[in-house]
């Protein structure tokens, strides 16, 4: 290609919805351009950790069995915490790792996968451009016609903006708000070396088998929660909170970490590890709710997180398949559209296609169940409460469950109107 | 047309490296870069192509995942990239390297100045230079903190320990520059982009008929580690943290 | 195997090496390329002293008539004080000699007859052992060894050198007051310095502290707020003192390198993550603009 020729796409951030898009353009003979602020792709990117593989399986079949995946994940766990106490609820169940067929999930480190798909997508003939930041979009005439990085201006018949949450092409587009939602919260996590054989003792798994932990009551009764997921020689452990709650809270996120890693139902399960990355990433929490009133315009798509397709289920966080759905419907989009700028009613159609939209509207209810404040302090307190005194045998006369139950809930401040209430509303989320 | 070459090393991010409980060290999961200053040499390289309206290409000796610098290398303004693909360059020392750089410039033909940087950010032998111009029969100037063309005469400044020097030498000639020397700056998405459709050239180890076998006998590797107190003040206000300092150093008799 | 040959630009170094050389019964040779140097070096213990005399004023330049002349002597090791300049001369010996060589050596033992070097890669965090049988080169700063005393006769040898390297002019650079290799307390400021002028700010707490003020490699290199000599590192000062306080530092590997050695290490940075509180014993996470006031005050 020569100075003054343009690309068909060019892609902003190689994440999973970028690497996504650009592969299936690619393998379709489009010329396409990805450019990485990172000076490798995923260098700088954080998430909890699991992957489903359907969607992998979607980009291309088969893809899933080579892909740079850790541990296929087969105990699904719920973990509540309070003051030195804790509950663990352990779903085992084999069929997540069938003989044929892909397992259902595996847990993921970004570094090493988003690498691995960029270097599928460059095999199938993308280009794929790291250490570079894009700094704005060209605009002529009410379209987007290119980028601009540095320097630099590269045009093409359409930008698609796979840059992540908070999209700042999306914002400079004026598709999403400059101030960033407030309903976006913030990622820490740490990846702690372990050796493999430590990891399947401690979490009882078998070789190559993995665990997905959801972790609530361990932020002190902010809006949040916990993960942890095994990976092959290491752990992934994350906190993710409300930045605003946090503030007002007066204590850095930092140190509820610490405390958190400390917590003694969760410290044994880290003893003896080395932090060998340390990372926060802002994670949008709207759901369907927050989408952007337009996903496109004239010579822009967006896609992935940067369209705000995360389903945030209180028990998971899921984005990357969704990413890469996007990824995916983006490229069918401008594949099956004649005039490449104007994909954007088509790249809609693609992702009702995919089921897409439909995944995201089923999930929409999560929000207003985790907008309860209950479930992050009371439930899971009230929960281990109960099953202490459940536990409790010193030779004193038991009082009655019943009895016992409802000290409790007068302890916890619940009222038995406010836990049908949130029952109910739980219910209706699911 | 005159001929540049930069050479510079693919290293180990010494960030990287992890330390196992028994000091041994772990490089299994550290990522590869070209070595800090020999980004200045490459700078430096380009710098003196434009002043001899020269060639500025770059050369390095490593093993087959040093191809991943090539793109890189070839991002900062060198016009092509020359690449010694063998196994043998993880256990290279200064000898085997100086060896193989020197076969390769060989092969190249013509060229009228090499550029190193004073030393490589992971063994930092400072070696490579001096060594080259001994393989080669050439003149060289090292700890170089500027320099200038005339003709076919360069002029550089040298910073050694207690002086400044001001040497000439004709050309042909091998100078290794200090990090001091410029501030390479950070290539643009152009020149990324083209940086992939410039001339690639590798050597394999057989090419060069070199033996790349170290005279040195590496015994142990082992991490250096300080073993120290580790205690954060982080209780109160941080007029009470400063208190607290200033009575643990009365404590240690340091003040 | 037994006949070591020694060059070094600071005759200090030449000394201990000899030193080193009798302390494991071989045999020092010195050679020298001042006729004045030559005189001092022939009361240091050595077996003779080698006044080499030529043209050129750039020692390098007789790197190739060096190893033609260590060739005839059968010299089993050469060893060279590690300068600047001598480094180089070390480095083109060994590549026309077709060796060995070891740099920048931290430990320097015979086992066997074997020569052990131990040296520091990867910016100081690992420390390699290597082992010659064969002649080899190695450079070596001062401080590993003991010096020893005796008489030996001077040689003089003519030698030709490599003229294509032509020196034009040599300036001294004027060596400022500095007390920072043999101070007690230094304070170390980083790129956590905003601006120039805050130097006033730490050279209060280096007052009160009676120390004396040294900084890393960008304060020095690229900012130039501070002269060369001040910053401490692998390629600046190694220093020893009792108490070590670095402020805005984030502790690389590089610049903690020179710093191992000291009692106290005291580490003040904004980041909590910053590696230079790995290495500290005790630590403050905040601003310094804050934090060195109030110690400065305290101190008082
Ligand atoms: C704490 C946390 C836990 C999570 N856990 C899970 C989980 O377990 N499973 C799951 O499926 N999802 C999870 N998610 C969500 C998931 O990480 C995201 O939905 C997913 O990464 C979105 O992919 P993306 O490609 O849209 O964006 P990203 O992965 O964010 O990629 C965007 C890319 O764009 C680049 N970029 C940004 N701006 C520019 C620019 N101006 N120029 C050039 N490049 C730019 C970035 O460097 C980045 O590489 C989690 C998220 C967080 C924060
Ligand atoms: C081969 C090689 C050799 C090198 N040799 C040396 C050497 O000999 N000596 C040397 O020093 N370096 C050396 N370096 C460079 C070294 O790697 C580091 O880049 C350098 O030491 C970093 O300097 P710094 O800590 O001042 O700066 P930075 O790494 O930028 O750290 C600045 C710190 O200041 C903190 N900070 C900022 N503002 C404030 C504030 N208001 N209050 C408190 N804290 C604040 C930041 O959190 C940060 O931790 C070498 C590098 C290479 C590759
Ligand atoms: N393997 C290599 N490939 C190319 N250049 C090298 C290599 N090793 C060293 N050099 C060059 O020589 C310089 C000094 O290296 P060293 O002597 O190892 O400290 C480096 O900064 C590079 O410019």
């Amino acid at each position: 290609m020569s100075e003054t020729e343009k690309f068909d796409a060019i892609i902003i951030g190689a994440g999973p919805a970028g690497i996504a898009c650009a592969y299936t353009l690619a393998k379709a003979g489009k010329e396409v351009l990805v450019i990485e602020r990172a000076d490798n792709p995923g260098g700088k990117n954080l998430t909890g950790g699991r992957l489903y593989t359907y969607a992998l399986e979607m980009l291309e079949e088969g893809l899933s069995e080579e892909a740079a995946l850790e541990r296929k994940v087969t105990h699904e766990q719920i973990m509540i915490l309070s003051e030195g106490r804790g509950t663990t609820i352990d779903y085992f169940d084999s069929g997540f790792s069938p003989y044929e067929g892909p397992p259902q999930s595996y847990t993921v480190l970004r570094a090493r996968f988003d690498e691995w798909l960029a270097g599928k997508a460059e095999e199938v003939g993308a280009n794929i451009v790291c250490g570079i930041r894009v700094d704005d979009v060209i605009e002529e005439a009410g379209k987007i016609k290119g980028i601009i990085a540095g320097d630099d201006e590269i045009y093409s018949d359409i930008v698609i903006a796979a840059d992540g949450v908070n999209s700042f092409i999306a914002q400079r587009a004026g598709l999403i708000p400059d101030i960033p939602a407030s309903s976006v919260g913030v990622g820490v996590k740490e990846i702690i070396q372990l050796d493999t054989s430590v990891i399947e003792e401690r979490f009882h798994l078998q070789d190559g088998e993995g665990a997905a932990r959801m972790i609530l009551g361990c932020t002190e009764g902010l809006h949040g929660g916990g993960f942890l997921y095994t990976n092959i020689d290491t752990i992934s452990l994350g906190l993710v909170l409300m930045p605003e709650e946090v503030a007002a809270a007066g204590k850095p996120v930092a140190e509820l970490f610490q405390e958190f890693k400390n917590h003694p139902a969760i410290y044994p399960l880290i003893a003896g590890g080395s932090t060998v990355e340390y990372g926060a990433h802002l994670v949008s929490e709207d759901g369907y709710h927050g989408l952007p009133k337009k996903l496109y315009r004239e010579g822009l798509l967006l896609v992935g997180d940067a369209a705000g397709f995360v389903i945030n289920s209180g028990y998971s966080i899921r984005g990357i398949d969704l990413a890469i759905l996007s990824g995916i419907a983006a490229a069918n989009g401008i594949c099956a559209s004649s005039d490449i700028a104007k994909a954007g009613p088509q790249y809609i159609k693609e992702m009702e296609k995919l089921n897409l939209l439909p995944t995201l509207k089923a999930a929409s209810g999560y929000r207003d169940l985790l907008n309860i404040p209950r479930i992050y302090s009371n439930y899971p307190y009230l929960a281990n409460d109960f099953l202490g005194n459940l536990f409790t045998v010193n030779g004193e006369v038991a009082a009655p469950m019943k009895k016992s139950l409802k000290a409790l809930l007068k302890k916890h401040n619940i009222s038995f109107w406010q836990l049908f209430k949130d029952g109910l509303r739980g219910y209706r989320a699911l | 047309m005159a001929r540049i070459v930069a050479c510079y090393k693919w290293v180990i991010d010494e960030s990287d490296i992890k330390v196992n409980p028994d000091l041994s060290i772990n490089l299994q999961n550290s990522k590869g870069k070209i070595s800090d200053y020999d980004k200045n040499a490459i700078e430096a390289a380009v710098n003196a192509a434009e002043l001899l309206e020269g060639k500025p290409v770059g050369l390095t000796f490593g093993n087959s995942k040093c191809k991943a610098s090539l793109k890189d290398a070839l991002s900062r303004g060198l016009e092509e990239a020359y690449f010694i693909n063998s196994e043998k360059a993880d256990k290279a020392d200064g000898r085997v390297t100086a060896a193989a750089l020197a076969t390769a410039i060989q092969e190249m033909g013509e060229v009228d100045l090499v550029v190193c940087a004073e030393g490589a950010s992971d063994t930092y032998a400072r070696q490579t230079a001096p060594r080259l111009g001994a393989c080669l029969d050439l003149p060289v100037i090292s700890s170089v903190n500027s320099f200038t063309i005339e003709g076919k005469t360069l002029t550089a400044i040298r910073k050694l320990d207690d002086c400044l020097e001001t040497v000439k030498v004709e050309l042909p000639a091998i100078i290794a520059v200090l990090p001091e020397i410029n501030h390479p700056p950070i290539p643009g998405l152009k020149a990324v982009m083209n940086a992939g459709k410039k001339k690639m050239v590798e050597f394999a180890e057989a090419d060069l008929k070199v033996d790349l076998n170290p005279k040195n006998q590496v015994l142990d590797l082992q991490a250096y580690v300080m073993e120290r107190k580790n205690i954060v003040f982080a209780d109160g206000e941080l007029t009470e943290q400063v208190k607290n300092l200033v009575i643990a150093l009365k404590k240690e008799g340091v003040i | 195997m037994s006949d070591i040959y020694i060059y070094s630009e600071r005759l200090d170094i030449a000394a201990e090496l000899i030193g080193f050389a009798r302390q494991n019964h071989k045999e020092p040779y010195v050679v020298t390329f001042s006729a004045v140097a030559a005189e001092e070096l022939a009361n240091l213990g050595a077996n003779k002293v080698f006044y080499l005399k030529g043209e050129s004023p750039l020692v390098e330049n007789y790197a190739k008539q060096i190893s033609k002349f260590l060739k005839e002597q059968a010299a089993s090791h050469f060893m060279v004080g590690a300068t600047a300049r001598g480094r180089d001369l070390a480095a083109r010996v060994a590549g026309y000699m077709d060796c060995g060589m070891a740099s920048d050596l931290s430990g320097l033992t015979y086992v066997d007859d074997e020569l052990i070097c131990e040296r520091i890669i990867y910016g100081g965090a690992v420390r390699q052992k290597e082992a010659f049988k064969d002649f080899c080169v190695v450079t070596v700063p001062g401080g590993l060894f003991e010096p020893v005393q005796g008489d030996c006769e001077i040689f003089t040898i003519d030698l030709k050198a490599d003229e294509r390297v032509v020196l034009v002019e040599r300036t001294e650079i004027p060596s400022r007051g500095n007390d920072l290799p043999t101070a007690s307390k230094v304070v170390c400021v980083g790129l956590g310095l905003a601006e120039e002028e805050d130097l006033s700010l730490v050279n209060g707490l280096v007052d009160v502290l009676e120390g004396e003020i040294a900084c890393t490699r960008g304060i020095a290199e690229e900012r130039h707020w501070l002269p060369v000599e001040r910053y401490i590192g692998i390629s600046g000062a190694v220093i020893k003192p009792e108490l070590y306080i670095a402020l805005g530092v984030s502790g690389q590997i590089q610049h903690v390198y020179g710093i191992r050695e000291s009692k106290i290490i005291v580490a003040i940075d904004k980041n909590d993550k910053a590696p230079i509180f790995r290495y500290a014993d005790y630590g403050i996470v905040g601003d310094m603009y804050e934090i060195i006031p109030l110690l400065t005050d305290l101190l008082n």
